[in-house]
């Protein structure tokens, strides 16, 4: 999807404009409007906005116009690079800033926020029908979505707009079915997918980025083990189990000797590219870096392309799923006004738009999923992404909620050593139980320095 | 007091009374922050515990924990290893340079010029040229020994390589520093002293040894002692070549104390390692001078 989205801001006067100006100030003059237009409820609010710069905001702007004028408010949206906002939005709520009415609610920084009570707390909007109606129904949300902005109580500090699942792309299905190979379903075959693929008209068996600790629990959850020994209420690290060992083996040696040279430093957008070139054969991340394969106009591989679940674990089958939330901070000025932003960013029928108009998929209301109109949009080359997209981002609601290690404010420092832990194996600086006995110990460490109690 | 001396006193003053408002916006915007970086080092602040900013309860507490932090003493180690290879090769192949280009052309001239790019250019944009050379796939470095079949490491995910390539990419952007300087005192030495040393039958290594290289030595210990400062700052190299991988084997101390202060959101144990840092810094800053003034005395 390519689609070129001009800013309200940038759009520039022609003589059409003028003229229906110039018509509507006539007629407002001729025509006094009735009370009720003149008694908006927010007129002379301006609100302020911050989150990292997405395509859903950069869709979203062409709309803010409309919802300037129903609603007689402002609304400054301030849109920074991943870290930078990051960075940014840490400081301003951990400081009690009220610079922002709303702001994006990142995944990784979900937990701490909520725990830190830096976040205003959404019920208070929801269960008041003079300020949510009951079709906006906070439950159509995926439930998977919804866990990080949760607390212990089960409170809500934010809404999704974004939701990842991740899945796994096949983009050179015409060699497999040359060697007879059929998409792989569990570790084993995926490494041996991997083996048979990999030189085969020099490509890559599989292709990865550097964000291992997104990556690599996957398999140390398939294999049986964990992160910490059972988040969130038990946050000790386990990452020198066997199981965890066994996972870190396994998955750099599938980089180790499938993946294209430098992969540990690849960045998300260089795996992407050398997927939707047909450069390498299997790339497991979020479905929306996974369809563009089948999806984007730059693809090289979209009729050799299959899209499909991760392969499982011989223990679980626990592929990650996460998401990106709309939240107010809890000192925000305008909180009445920044929901009635969130309610109609998020409501049901900008998302449908969303699909509609710009095929933006990655939403996360399930009426919308579900709908005829989602699945024939998202329906290619007979599989139906939707489905699949909503099957794994509501897997961690079912049952145990397996993304909850990655909920827990603790994460961060586990998952740096984690990473560092990975990198160390995948070079062959320490072999597999050294490097994680070694990431155990200071893992604790941090999170004791950091001031955790274990 | 003599009329002498009022004249010193009214000129000292003046001097005082013009500096000042420089001093002040001076310790406005550097003096203040780096107190609020001292005070929050003997902090335990973390941003996700505001009331932790003002718990002075164990002030020592960070700088007892940094000699057992191992990827601490690690990140010295990286910086040592950084800032003494990096600057070693940027003074001496800015020296190198420098006598190359000592002489008069259109042609060195221009080529002058096109040395002091890789300086001008922002510090992103350099990491970005070096992340571009570096990465196997689009790499024309890799493409050209591709074609000679040589089979060359991902030189920024190799254990053995990364750090090397981090330090090649730090003297491409800073030798031009080096070469300025030296180029600068080169043209200051009197052509007189070469012509009578040719003429007592001096070879150009002596005249280099005997004569050049005395007159420049002040300005490759000043060059060199400005990159060795500067060489702590190599962040945005670190950040987008290697994120101080592969493991710990490039991160240097300041990009750890990025990821305390912004992934984990240590303020307070980032501060104290920076002030270790900026220690370290003024220490070794400090050594040199004093070793250039040991050496002027000694001559």
């Amino acid at each position: 999807m390519t689609k070129k989205n001009s800013s309200h801001k940038s759009a520039g006067f022609n003589r059409r404009a003028l003229l229906q100006a110039g018509a509507a100030t006539l007629g407002a003059a001729a025509f006094p409007l009735p009370a009720i237009a003149q008694t908006k409820p927010f007129a002379g609010v301006t609100l302020r906005g911050a989150s990292f710069q997405h395509r859903f905001f950069t869709l979203l702007q062409n709309y803010i116009p409309e919802f300037e004028a129903q609603t007689g408010m402002k609304v400054d949206l301030q849109l920074s690079a991943f870290p930078v906002y990051n960075q940014q939005a840490n400081l301003e709520l951990s400081s009690g800033g009220s610079a922002f009415d709303f702001v994006n609610v990142t995944f990784i920084l979900a937990a701490r926020w909520v725990a830190a009570g830096l976040l205003a707390n959404l019920d208070e909007f929801t269960i008041d029908p003079n300020l949510t109606p009951a079709e906006w129904n906070p439950k159509d949300f995926v439930e998977g979505a919804q866990v990080p902005y949760r607390d212990a109580k089960g409170a809500t500090y934010g809404y999704s707009w974004e939701g990842g699942a991740m899945v796994m792309g096949l983009s050179r299905m015409d060699l497999m079915e040359k060697k007879g190979l059929k998409v792989p379903k569990t570790f084993a075959e995926l490494q041996q997918v991997c083996a048979e693929i990999n030189g085969t008209e020099n490509v890559n068996g599989i292709v990865s980025f550097q964000l291992h600790h997104w990556c690599l629990p996957p398999y140390i959850q398939g294999f049986g083990g964990n992160i910490f020994r059972k988040p969130p209420a038990d946050i000790m690290p386990t990452l020198n189990s066997p199981e965890a060992i066994k996972a870190i083996e396994y998955y750099a040696n599938l980089l180790k000797n499938y993946a294209p040279k430098g992969v540990l430093t690849y960045t998300e957008d260089q795996a992407r590219q050398s997927h939707m070139t047909g450069r390498s054969n299997i790339f497991i991340h979020s479905s929306a870096w996974i369809t563009p394969i089948l999806l984007s106009n730059d693809s090289k591989v979209k009729d050799t392309s299959r899209v499909v679940r991760m392969p499982a674990g011989p223990v679980h089958d626990y592929p990650a799923a996460n998401s990106q939330g709309l939240g107010i901070p809890k000192n925000a000025k305008n909180k009445k006004a920044a929901w009635e932003f969130i309610k109609w960013a998020l409501s049901p029928e900008i998302s449908m738009r969303l699909v509609k108009e710009h095929g933006h998929s990655s939403v996360c209301r399930r009426s919308v999923i579900e709908s005829e109109e989602y699945r024939k949009l998202n329906t290619v080359n007979g599989q139906d992404l939707g489905a699949l997209y909503l099957e794994v981002l509501g897997l961690p609601a079912k049952g145990e909620n397996y993304m909850a290690y990655r909920t827990v404010k603790e994460f961060p420092i586990v998952g740096d050593v984690l990473n560092k832990a990975f990198e160390q194996v995948a070079t062959g600086q320490l072999a597999a139980q050294a490097a994680m006995n070694a990431a155990q110990e200071q893992a604790v460490a941090n999170l004791r320095r950091a001031g955790t109690a274990l | 007091m003599s009329g002498e001396g009022l004249v010193d006193a009214e000129r000292r003053r003046f001097n005082a009374i013009a500096l000042a408002p420089s001093l002040i916006v001076l310790f406005v915007i550097a003096g203040l922050p780096a107190i609020y970086l001292v005070v929050t080092s003997l902090t335990p602040f973390q941003l996700v515990n505001p009331g932790s900013s003002t718990d002075f309860s164990s002030p020592l507490r960070n700088y007892l924990l940094l000699p057992g932090d191992p990827r601490f003493v690690n990140s010295l180690w990286v910086q040592a290893k950084l800032s003494f290879w990096g600057v070693l090769l940027q003074v001496l192949l800015g020296m190198l340079l420098a006598l190359l280009l000592h002489t008069q052309s259109r042609v060195v001239e221009f080529a002058r010029t096109l040395f002091l790019i890789p300086m001008v250019l922002p510090p992103i944009v350099v990491a970005i040229i070096w992340k571009l050379i570096y990465t196997p796939d689009i790499s024309p470095l890799y493409y050209a020994a591709g074609l000679l079949n040589v089979t060359m490491p991902s030189l920024t995910s190799s254990v053995d390589f990364a750090l090397t390539a981090i330090i090649i990419a730090d003297t491409w952007e800073w030798m031009p520093f080096t070469f300025l300087m030296v180029l600068a005192a080169l043209q200051t030495i009197p052509e007189e002293f070469s012509e009578a040393a040719l003429v007592d039958g001096a070879n150009r290594l002596q005249i280099f040894f005997y004569i050049t290289l005395p007159f420049i030595t002040p300005i490759l210990v000043i060059s060199g002692m400005f990159r060795l400062i500067d060489s702590v700052k190599a962040f945005p190299l670190v950040f987008l070549l290697t994120g101080g991988g592969p493991g710990s084997v490039t991160e240097v101390t300041n990009y750890y104390a990025y990821l305390l202060a912004f992934d984990f959101n240590e303020i307070g144990y980032s501060s104290s390692v920076t002030i270790v840092m900026l220690l370290l810094v003024v220490a070794v800053s400090l050594g040199v001078v004093w070793m250039g003034r040991r050496r002027e005395a000694m001559a």
